[in-house]
């Protein structure tokens, strides 16, 4: 696989609006390897969201610039995939043609883009769920089924929203174990926002933190659980002293 | 809940049938007394069916004459409903065909600023205003009757596009872009499905208003036509008759929006849900 680099630098995002303007991101410089687990944690209203937005391609910085390996982030492209805090499957549609909808653009055969959602499905454990449409879906669902479609694309980086943050703890521990395999498995580079302490320290294999507006990384730390050479299983991550020990700071960097 | 069984149903339709028959004793009532005179400007339920049958097929001319003519002006009274029908569909086609794209563009909101206003002025005129002008440029046949239903029938369907695009969720616009797709395959893939429901509802109120205004239409050389022959049907105190077209104006006008709904719940059955 060759993957690259995503490079964000002097990145900086107000919003105009009537009331005056709002400035959401401060001096943003970042560095993203391939294959890392970037967490993104901090309080809402940080800016969060309009950082992941911008690598998205979905919004254009006020100054300062994305690149993805040589290449500049000006638009929305399938080498990005998004899963937002909100599920966006189509009601219109049943579950493997949601799946399906990114094959489909880029005019991938029917048989072919059928076999890889059910494969997806698959992954997310929805193999059952394929003729459902969403809105039949518990909200746990929806998000694997959210998940199942950005997968299906393929994509090199995936830009996750607070994706778990509507569902109960249980299923969002969960979906939290299962998206560590899937990552360990597949190498992708993914940056997940949350904000969730918890959360960011378990999945991540880098955590960051943002101050409150205007956004900023004020925290920056790796956070790969090795004993013994081999990572540690992801089902004990949470009782190694480690583990709370980065917790405790990435908390206090949230607070100041 | 458990499934209405057949009793159920027959007891829920109950009332509807004790009103129908209410309504047609009272009609035979009001028809057979001397409330209105002459008698024949009050058929009775009967004589209106006779009226029915004999429009639909062939039969003596009467008064004596040995003649057999073909139902009413040489067309059957369900050939006049079909081409009334046609009349509508193909004003439909186009209204359609251009209503569509033009509620999209207007989604554009500079577009949209630009166009409101003429779309708007359109839609706020009784479409019966036009025959007089669509007759001068067009003639008295079909081709007048097919740009009257056109403009009677595309502006509901372009403000209900237009509505329907402007309440695309944001975030459907997003995936779908961050999912690869461009310009064109965000209409097709998202905006077109997602508007589906708004257009459903103005095709239905399209044809409506369709309706209404072919069957006024009609007054003039609207033969075969089912308006026209109410029209005629009356003017020559054939009163049955036209109160048979009346009724089958009627029950057309219930059927074909019955048709849309079902359509509306088969396409659009997710409306709400998301
Ligand atoms: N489209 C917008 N227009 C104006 N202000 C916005 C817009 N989107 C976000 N903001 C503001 O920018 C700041 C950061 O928002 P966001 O990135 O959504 O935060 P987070 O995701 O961390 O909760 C907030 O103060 C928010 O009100
Ligand atoms: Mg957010």
């Amino acid at each position: 696989m060759t993957q690259h680099e995503v490079v964000v630098a002097g990145l900086e995002h107000e919003f105009r609006s009537r009331g005056g303007a709002v400035r959401a991101l401060d001096r943003i410089d970042l560095t993203i390897a391939p294959g890392e687990l970037v967490t993104l944690a901090g309080p809402s209203g940080c800016g969060k969201s309009t950082l992941l937005r911008i690598l998205a391609g979905l919004t254009q910085p006020t100054t300062g610039t994305v690149h993805v390996g040589a290449d500049p982030v000006t638009a929305p492209g399938a080498d990005r995939g998004v899963v937002f805090q909100r599920p966006t499957l189509y009601p219109w549609l049943d579950v493997r043609a949601n799946v399906e909808i990114g094959l489909k653009l880029r005019g991938v055969p029917k048989d072919e883009r059928r076999a890889i959602a059910e494969r997806q499905l698959e992954v997310v454990g929805l193999a059952d769920a394929a003729d459902r449409r969403p809105y039949e879906l518990s909200g746990g669902m929806q998000q694997r089924a959210q998940i199942a479609r950005v997968l299906a694309n393929d994509p090199d980086i995936i830009l996750m929203d607070e994706p778990f943050g509507a569902l109960d703890a249980l299923t969002r521990e969960k979906l939290q174990a299962e998206l560590l395999d899937l990552w360990r498995r597949t190498g992708k580079t993914i940056l997940f926002i949350t904000h969730s302490v918890d959360e960011a320290v378990y999945l991540g294999s880098r955590v960051l933190v943002m101050s409150p507006r205007p956004g900023r990384i004020v925290f920056d730390e790796p956070a790969r659980f090795v004993r013994g050479g081999e990572l540690v299983p992801t089902d004990e991550v949470r009782t190694l002293a480690e583990f709370t020990d980065l917790t405790t700071r990435v908390r206090e960097a949230i607070n100041h | 809940m458990t499934r209405p069984t057949t009793a159920d149903r027959a007891r829920a339709l109950l009332p509807h049938v004790v009103l129908l028959a209410v309504v047609l004793a009272a009609w035979t009532a009001v028809a057979a007394s001397d409330l209105v005179s002459p008698s024949y400007l009050t058929p009775s339920p009967l004589e209106v069916w006779n009226a029915f049958v004999r429009a639909n097929s062939d039969h003596p001319i009467g008064g004596g004459v040995d003649r057999i003519v073909r139902g009413e002006e040489n067309y059957y009274l369900w050939e006049h409903l079909l081409a009334s029908l046609q009349r509508i569909g193909l004003g439909l086609v186009f209204a359609v065909l251009v209503g569509i794209p033009l509620g999209l563009l207007m989604g554009v909101r500079a577009i949209g600023a630009l166009l409101g206003p003429y779309v708007d002025f359109l839609r706020s005129i009784p479409p019966l205003a036009y025959i007089g002008f669509l007759v001068a440029w067009f003639g008295i046949y079909d081709t007048s009757k097919v740009w009257l239903l056109f403009l009677a029938a595309f502006p509901p369907i372009a403000l209900a596009t237009l509505n329907g695009v402007r309440g695309v969720r944001g975030d459907y616009l997003d995936a779908i872009r961050t999912l690869g797709a461009g310009r064109l395959s965000t209409v097709t893939q998202v905006v077109l499905p997602a508007t589906l429901p708004d257009i459903l509802s103005g095709l239905r109120v399209a044809v409506g208003f369709a309706w209404t205004t072919v069957v006024a239409a009609e007054l003039v050389n609207g033969l075969p036509g089912i308006g026209g022959l109410a029209y005629l049907s009356g003017s020559q105190n054939k009163i049955a008759l036209s109160v048979a077209c009346i009724i089958v104006i009627g029950l057309t006008a219930i059927a074909l929006d019955l048709l849309i709904r079902l359509a509306e719940r088969r396409l659009a059955g997710w409306r709400g849900k998301d």
